[in-house]
């Protein structure tokens, strides 16, 4: 730290290089926090999580009930203890609420006063944020299973739209009207995604065990499919061709950069693709336990300098270094599945929301005490000690006794 | 740490490796912590928490539940176990608790509900305690509560399902038990009459044998049961007869010649002794020694107690007069002697603890039977009953009321059956009573003989099963009581044509019979009403038939020509006897026709064929005989294993004792090799099947002597089993021993499995051989 402070010091090290550093850093200390907390709004499960890239202030957060929440993240009292409170909330009693399980909901990347969610009560609403009120509702035939709003476009304002229909809707917000249907799948699309690098650059993965990467500009079809063995007919039998796993795809997260993308399946496997040749990189990231029939929302760390995927498994989120596909650690700490979790690029932290109602905000624990500051508490003696926290206290009982 | 730990980081961080980092931070946090002066390291607590969790995860309720206490033990006390075991919270939560519907808890099933409940209450204490200090804890007792609905407060400690479930259980339970409910209040509404009655019955019966059931004074009274019993004699012990009665001839003694006590026991000392034997001799020796005052109080003091018991006062009387007939007879000398004896306060033992005894004559004969029956009905109809309501009704909560009904009908019936034990009626002098009863008692026998001649005939059974003799309205059995009878032939057949007068049911039942039977003449329903018409119709020639029936073999007096008709036998109508002493004029004959045509045939082509066989045939007849049953009457009489002897009357060769032999009262056999032969059989079937409580016995003894008595070859089949291993553990695998799991074991084993299946395959194929040639059967 000292080295990385004296070389930015002497203008030797890009500001960046620290930056990631510090990151990295904070990345690896992610722990629950006693310090952090998240108003328990939730009656059920929890779906889907979506941080505001705005501010970084606001999350939304969408359960299996059909309820909605709005928390603020933001920490303004100045102390360590912080409980996030639910801001606003389209609970059961509105009438706007969805019928059924929230499975996606999305900020307006450029605006926090809307946001898009859709649910298996099949529709997808626009809310405005001040009122909570549907500016606009898309209805469609079959359960919505995701949505996705492109964070850079500016050329146009299309959703791309996965539903228990093969066929990918796209739904425009300028004219409120679904414009286009990308055909190609065989089953239920699963996940949909923009690219954060090219604003017409679509991936969907479906759970006939295929990602298709499409430019919605062209109506013919599909760019490629990707395919786990690379072409290599050999490896492939007749029916696995062009497929990117050997079960259902229900989860896709490009990189920050947009350079990759990373894909779930029900093989309990993930994959990384470079998304522009659509090549499988083979990095072995082991077993990553996934049962989940729906959407699986997991992310990719931002400006660390070996980036980290955060994945749920089972009970708990698996952090992967993205490259060398090391597992990292686990973060233990939900009682039932995951189904959500969405890093915070600006504080690296880490939100988690699973079955068990809870939504766990994994904060980077620094180490506290300093050099001085123990010695001074050593001064101190024990009774210094025993004041932070009784609970910390052994308690055997000797053979005196 | 210093900063030599912020450059190594640094530099970890710079290379990418970020689990160094972790690393070293725990391995600081270890060092924080072994700062202090832990008695215990972190290594042991590591270490300890592994094993602890190995053995939470056995599927076993109770391994798990030792491990829970062992680790609820060490998470108060241990900061670093507290860590560890928070950290992995959800797998404990899922072994110990149940969150996890696929995991249940192992079984048996109410060890792993206690283990539960103790869990959720733990956890709960751990949230009061832990909860603020560490995250994961309060977030799994949040889940428990919130998301599992487990009630903290439920003692039961159940989840939302289960009571649900629970609730349901109970509703049906509880619907079930109010219809028992009803039920039994409803039998015990009907039989209540009954027992009542019983009861009373009973009751009159206590007081016919004993007016005054209550013991009196034995001390004093010591002639008061026998006087306050008209119908029974007590059977006091051997002794007492003697004695008391030397103390009545005491007390009369005393109160006619008061005066005369010196001289008596001067006489007494002048040596008549040794006509007494010896003992009383040195007593009364003894006693003479005392003072005269004292002996002439304890005299007043009889006195007194004599004249107070009014009911004495005959029998004294009595005995006054007796004892002065004897003094007019006797010599003067002998009395004074035995007053001498005994005035001087002679220790009377009168042994009366043993309880009333009564014994059964002929005069309460009927009395005690009706006792019997009475207590039979109790034991074995009202008491289980009475029984099975009061389980009903503790058991589904009834009101009081009813149950207390119950209870007193039980008790009152207890008191009963306790009273007649108290009884101690003699039913083996019963049955000898009743034997020279019946034996003197002519009509009996008549009424008996009345039945016997009776011939055989249709609609009317010869052979009436003992329990339905009562039924038939003919003599119960005499053989209900417990004790065994010499053996009685009660059977209606027409074999025994003078009946050995001590094998005739006893007096009472068949005069009380003959009572009933005359009743049920009069009903025409009755079996009996059948039997007097039947009677009535075959009386007269009664006497022929029932000789010839008895007489089927060829008898050998051949005195009168009416006898002879007697001892004809009864064949058959048959051709033998149509030209019986004459020539039979075709016999043996056949006609054979050569032509086989039925209408065209030619003229006299008929033919006389004889037969020698035919011939032989059509004179001789077959007679069968049988012989005459005689019923069996010897017993096995092999020793059982209760002490008794084998009941069983087997002609020749007893089932479970082979064949019948000789043997005296113990059941040994009376000849040599026949013991021999036994004790050799005995010995094989001991060496083939060692009992296993023997092995067991001698692994004990091996285990205390140190010596090798080869128990292991004896019991070799029970060692290497786990139960031997963890004696302390229940048995998962007992409970799957059940009549169902054992017909699995013989219906789904492989061999029967491929024998079904091969008879199936093998019927399958021979409808494919049957319908080979038509290819639609050959296809399928």
């Amino acid at each position: 730290m000292l080295g990385f402070l004296t070389a930015r010091q002497a203008g030797l090290d890009d500001p960046l290089r620290l930056r990631r550093a510090e990151a990295t850093r904070r990345v690896l200390c992610l722990k629950l926090n006693p310090d952090r907390d998240v108003d328990r709004i939730h009656g059920n499960g929890i779906n889907t999580i979506d941080i505001e890239a705005v501010e970084g202030r606001y999350m939304l957060s969408g359960g299996a009930d059909g309820v909605i929440v709005i928390y603020d993240l933001e920490n303004f009292s100045g102390k360590l203890q912080y409980t996030c409170k639910a801001v606003c909330t389209v609970g059961r009693s509105s009438r706007y609420v969805h019928k059924f399980s929230v499975e996606t909901v999305q900020w307006y990347p450029y605006d926090t006063g809307m946001f898009v969610s859709s649910s298996f009560d099949k529709t997808m609403k626009v809310w405005d944020t001040e009122t909570l009120k549907p500016a606009e509702v898309f209805e469609f035939e079959d359960n919505v299973y995701n949505h996705h709003l492109s964070p850079i476009a500016r050329k146009h304002g299309l959703i791309a739209v996965g539903t228990k229909n093969p066929k990918v809707q796209l739904c425009d917000l300028k004219s409120g009207s679904r414009i286009q249907v990308l055909q190609g799948h065989r089953a239920e699309v699963l996940s949909v995604r923009w690219s954060p690098r090219y604003e017409y650059i679509l991936a969907t993965a479906s759970a006939d065990s295929k990602v298709k990467v499409w430019d919605v500009r062209r109506a013919s079809g599909s760019l490629f499919t990707l395919d786990q063995h690379n072409g290599d007919k050999s490896k492939a039998s007749a029916e696995a061709v062009n497929t990117a796993h050997n079960g259902r795809v229900n989860g896709l997260c490009f990189t920050g950069d947009g350079l990759y993308l990373l894909t779930t399946g029900t093989d309990d496997r993930m994959r990384l693709w470079n998304s522009a040749t659509g090549e499988n990189t083979l990095v072995n990231y082991g077993k990553v336990c996934n049962e989940s029939r729906k959407r699986l929302q997991f992310t990719v760390s931002r400006g660390c300098s070996p980036e980290f995927v955060f994945v749920p498994c089972g009970s708990s989120v698996a952090v992967y270094a993205l490259h060398t596909g090391e597992l990292v650690t686990m973060l233990r700490g939900h009682y039932n599945n995951v189904d959500c979790c969405e890093f915070h690029p600006d504080y690296q932290e880490l939100y988690s929301g699973g079955k068990d109602c809870n939504i766990l905000a994994w904060v980077p624990v620094l180490r506290a005490a300093d050099v001085e500051e123990e010695s001074n508490r050593e001064n101190k003696g024990a009774t210094g000690q025993s004041t932070v926290n009784p609970a910390f206290q052994d308690a055997w009982s000797s053979d005196e006794d | 740490m210093t900063g030599d730990g912020a450059v190594s980081e640094g530099q970890a961080v710079g290379a990418g490796g970020g689990a160094d980092h972790i690393r070293t931070a725990a391995a600081q946090r270890g060092q924080d912590e072994g700062n202090q002066e832990d008695l215990v390291s972190n290594d042991c607590i590591d270490h300890v928490y592994h094993s602890l969790l190995s053995q939470l995860n056995q599927e076993h309720a109770e391994i798990r539940l030792s491990a829970f206490q062992i680790a609820s033990e060490l998470f108060s006390r241990s900061h670093h176990f507290r860590t560890l075991l928070v950290d992995n919270f959800q797998e404990f939560l899922e072994l110990t608790v149940e969150t996890d519907s696929e995991q249940p808890l192992p079984p048996p099933k109410e060890v792993a509900r206690k283990l539960r409940a103790l869990a959720i209450q733990t956890v709960q204490s751990w949230q009061a305690s832990y909860g603020t200090a560490y995250k994961k804890l309060a977030l799994g007792y949040h889940f428990l509560k919130q998301v599992k609905k487990v009630d903290f407060q439920d003692a039961e400690a159940r989840t939302v399902t289960e009571r649900r479930r629970e609730e349901e259980r109970q509703r049906k339970m509880q619907r079930i038990y109010k219809e028992r409910v009803e039920a039994a209040t409803n039998d015990m509404e009907e039989a209540h009459q009954d027992i009542e009655a019983t009861l009373t019955e009973m009751e009159s019966c206590m007081k016919l044998l004993l007016p005054r059931f209550d013991h009196t004074d034995v001390q004093t009274t010591d002639s008061s049961p026998s006087n306050s019993q008209p119908a029974d004699e007590l059977t006091p012990d051997d002794e007492q007869p003697c004695c008391s009665k030397d103390l009545q001839d005491d007390k009369k003694e005393e109160k006619t010649q008061g005066g005369e006590e010196r001289g008596k026991k001067k006489k007494d000392k002048g040596g008549t002794e040794e006509k007494r034997d010896n003992r009383e001799n040195k007593k009364a020796k003894k006693k003479k020694e005392k003072s005269s005052e004292d002996e002439e109080e304890k005299k007043k003091r009889e006195m007194d107690e004599g004249q107070s018991e009014g009911g004495e006062e005959e029998e004294e009387d009595d005995d006054d007069e007796e004892s002065s007939e004897e003094e007019e007879e006797e010599s003067r000398d002998l009395f004074i002697r035995n007053s001498g004896l005994i005035s001087h306060s002679y220790n009377l033992d009168l042994d009366l603890s043993s309880g009333l005894h009564v014994r059964e004559t002929e005069d309460n004969e009927a009395v005690v039977s009706t006792v019997i029956d009475l207590d039979k009905l109790i034991t074995t109809k009202h008491l289980p009953a009475v029984q099975g309501w009061i389980q009903v009704f503790t058991k589904a909560g009834a009101e009081e009321q009813l149950l207390r009904r119950a209870l007193d009908l039980k008790k009152s019936l207890e008191a009963a059956l306790q009273k007649h034990k108290e009884l101690h009626i003699d039913y083996k002098t019963r049955i000898r009573k009743s034997l020279k009863a019946s034996s003197d008692a002519e009509d009996s026998d008549d009424d008996d003989g009345d039945f016997d001649e009776v011939p055989e005939k249709e609609g009317y059974e010869p052979h009436i099963p003992e329990h339905l003799r009562a039924e038939y309205g003919l003599d119960p059995s005499p053989s209900t009581s417990a004790a065994p009878i010499p053996k009685k032939t009660p059977s209606k057949r027409p074999a025994p044509p003078a009946r050995p007068p001590s094998s005739s049911s006893s007096s009472f039942p068949s005069r009380r019979l003959k009572r009933l039977i005359e009743q049920e003449e009069e009903d025409p329903t009755c079996a009996a009403a059948t039997l007097r018409l039947l009677r009535h119709k075959v009386h007269l020639p009664a006497e022929p038939a029932q000789s010839s029936s008895t007489s089927s073999g060829p008898s050998s007096s051949q005195s009168t020509s009416d006898q002879n008709a007697v001892d004809a036998p009864v064949v058959p109508f048959g051709l033998d006897l149509y030209y019986w002493g004459q020539e039979q004029p075709n016999a043996g004959k056949i006609i054979k026709s050569t032509s086989q045509h039925q209408f065209w045939v030619p003229i006299n082509t008929e033919e006389e064929v004889e037969n020698k066989e035919l011939l032989a045939e059509s004179k001789s007849r077959y007679i069968t005989f049988p012989g005459t049953f005689i019923p069996v009457s010897h017993h096995c009489r092999a020793p059982l294993g209760n002490g008794q002897l084998c009941q069983r009357q087997d002609r020749l060769k007893c089932p479970f004792h082979g064949p019948i032999i000789p043997r005296d009262e113990e059941g040994r056999p009376s000849r040599q090799e026949d013991r021999r032969r036994e004790e050799k059989e005995e010995r094989r079937k001991l060496e083939a099947q060692p009992d296993l409580w023997d092995a067991e016995m001698m692994r004990d003894i091996e285990l205390a002597t140190g010596a090798d008595l080869g128990s292991e070859s004896l019991g070799k089949k029970k060692k290497g089993k786990k139960k031997k291993k963890y004696p302390n553990l229940s048995d998962l695998k007992q409970n799957a021993n059940t009549a169902r799991s054992r017909l699995e074991k013989k219906v789904f084993n492989k061999g029967s499995m491929r024998r079904v299946a091969d008879a199936m395959s093998k019927s399958d194929r021979r409808k494919h051989e049957k319908f080979s040639n038509q290819f639609n059967y050959a296809l399928n």
